[in-house]
């Protein structure tokens, strides 16, 4: 166990950077995300179907592809983004079109009898929005964008393809300097689960209560 | 001039050999994630048995296994797959490691889409099922199976796709898939972002064709059978 005793704050280092590769990205897919959903229930011509083709060339095509895309080709045409940024923005982009489906679901599942009954008893635009409309829509989404959430932390490993220090980048340095090939890998895998065994615990049980308060 | 559509720097796709090139990625990638494909459709329907199984010295085991790999990133599974393989010195094609990397955290994900499957068959039709005097595999094969493996196309059609995008991780470990083709065509051009885009579409050409004659089965289904979806989790978003 020398091997990654002597090497702890590298990998911890790179967890570090994990972690922030993971929030940053998920604020950003978050922000996107939501605004293409909701893009694409808008009631226009068009409008819509960008939002549509947007979602379909990014989750039909690999992060890793287009991660390269935000790296290596945008220097192509004069933007040069450094790696940490290039990856954040290929994790968020990437990961907002399965939040702008989310949203959309959530949006939609909200029936049409709801908003007339709320009309009929009086309620404002905003009261029907604040008391009926978010409180469902909002059960409704947290569940699976929580599941984005645990997706997006592990997709964040792909970012060591283009040299972001993350914990996956980390573990192979150590690897590669120490050759303690199990000692290593059991290390990098048991961070990952410190990450995603608690985020998986906690969509269950959110999945639980909202579900509870659906009924 | 750093203009975008230049067809000067298109250049590269005029010529015979760059598409030689990208077909020969292609075909690997197809090759690779259609063996992972059949693999994990095998491996992951035993483990789910195993973890629909009532004998706990199996059922936890099970549980362990697809648990801890779907928590894991499938590129660190892959990394630890070949990395493993060259510690003990076995001497595994890259293909090989690579569809290894890809089925075994496949195989996780594939045994929750039959168990979610199996489990959404209601109570009364194995209640049904038993009156009738039905033995246990007599059941299976001919009433819960024949209704969950329906159920089971869209989500199993979703995994397809990751995994066919999965596959651009095994680029990292040297496999002259796809993206590795198109990485070696630009390092030679010097131009990467034409091919990258070049690459990105024929991935999405063959993705977004298979997501929709999924959809289209999933309306053909529900037309015979509303109101009934199985949605296992995170398989939609996984890498």
């Amino acid at each position: 166990m020398r091997a990654v005793q002597d090497n702890l704050p590298l990998l911890l280092a790179g967890l570090r950077v994990t972690l922030l590769l993971a929030v940053a990205s998920l604020a950003l897919a978050l922000a996107v995300g939501t605004f293409v959903g909701v893009v694409r229930v808008l009631p226009l011509p068009i409008i819509p179907g960008f939002g549509a083709a947007y979602v379909e060339f990014f989750r039909n095509t690999p992060l890793l592809v287009q991660m390269f895309i935000w790296f290596f080709g945008l220097p192509g045409v004069g933007i040069s983004l450094p790696p940490f940024l290039a990856a954040v923005v290929a994790l968020g982009i990437y990961t907002s079109a399965f939040v702008a489906e989310v949203v959309r679901a959530g949006i939609q599942a909200i029936g049409r009898g709801q908003l007339d009954a709320a009309r009929s008893l009086g309620l404002t635009y905003l009261q029907t929005m604040r008391f009926v409309v978010l409180p469902q829509a909002f059960a409704i989404t947290v569940p699976p964008l929580g599941n984005l959430a645990i997706a997006l932390a592990k997709n964040t490993s792909i970012a060591s393809a283009i040299a972001v220090g993350d914990l996956l980048y980390q573990g192979e340095v150590v690897n590669a300097q120490t050759f303690a090939t199990y000692q290593v890998f059991t290390t990098v895998a048991l961070l990952y689960l410190v990450i995603t065994i608690p985020m998986s615990f906690g969509v269950n049980y959110l999945e639980r209560r909202l579900v509870a308060y659906r009924r | 001039m750093n203009l975008i559509l230049d067809p000067e720097r298109w250049s590269p796709l005029t010529l015979v050999t760059t598409w030689q090139a990208l077909g020969r990625g292609l075909v690997l990638t197809l090759q690779v994630a259609a063996g992972a494909a059949l693999l994990s459709l095998v491996f992951g329907a035993l483990l789910a048995l195993l973890r629909l199984s009532r004998v706990g010295a199996v059922h936890y085991p099970a549980v362990l296994l697809i648990e801890l790999v779907r928590a894991l990133p499938v590129l660190f599974i892959i990394f630890a797959t070949y990395f493993t393989a060259l510690h003990y010195k076995l001497n595994l094609p890259i293909w090989v490691a690579s569809a290894a990397g890809l089925t075994i955290y496949t195989s996780a994900v594939v045994a929750e889409i039959v168990r979610a499957g199996i489990t959404s068959i209601e109570v009364g039709q194995v209640e049904a099922a038993r009156a009738l005097g039905l033995s246990y595999a007599a059941m299976m094969r001919f009433v819960i199976l024949p209704q969950a493996l329906h159920r089971m196309v869209p989500p199993l059609v979703s995994q397809l796709i990751t995994l066919l995008k999965d596959t651009s991780l095994a680029s990292i470990i040297g496999l002259t898939e796809l993206l590795t083709q198109g990485h070696n065509i630009y390092t030679y051009y010097g131009d990467p972002l034409q091919i990258l885009i070049t690459v990105a579409v024929i991935y999405f050409v063959i993705n977004f064709t298979l997501s929709r004659l999924s959809r289209r089965l999933e309306t053909a289904r529900r037309q015979r059978e509303p109101r009934i979806a199985i949605a296992p989790r995170e398989t939609e978003a996984a890498a």
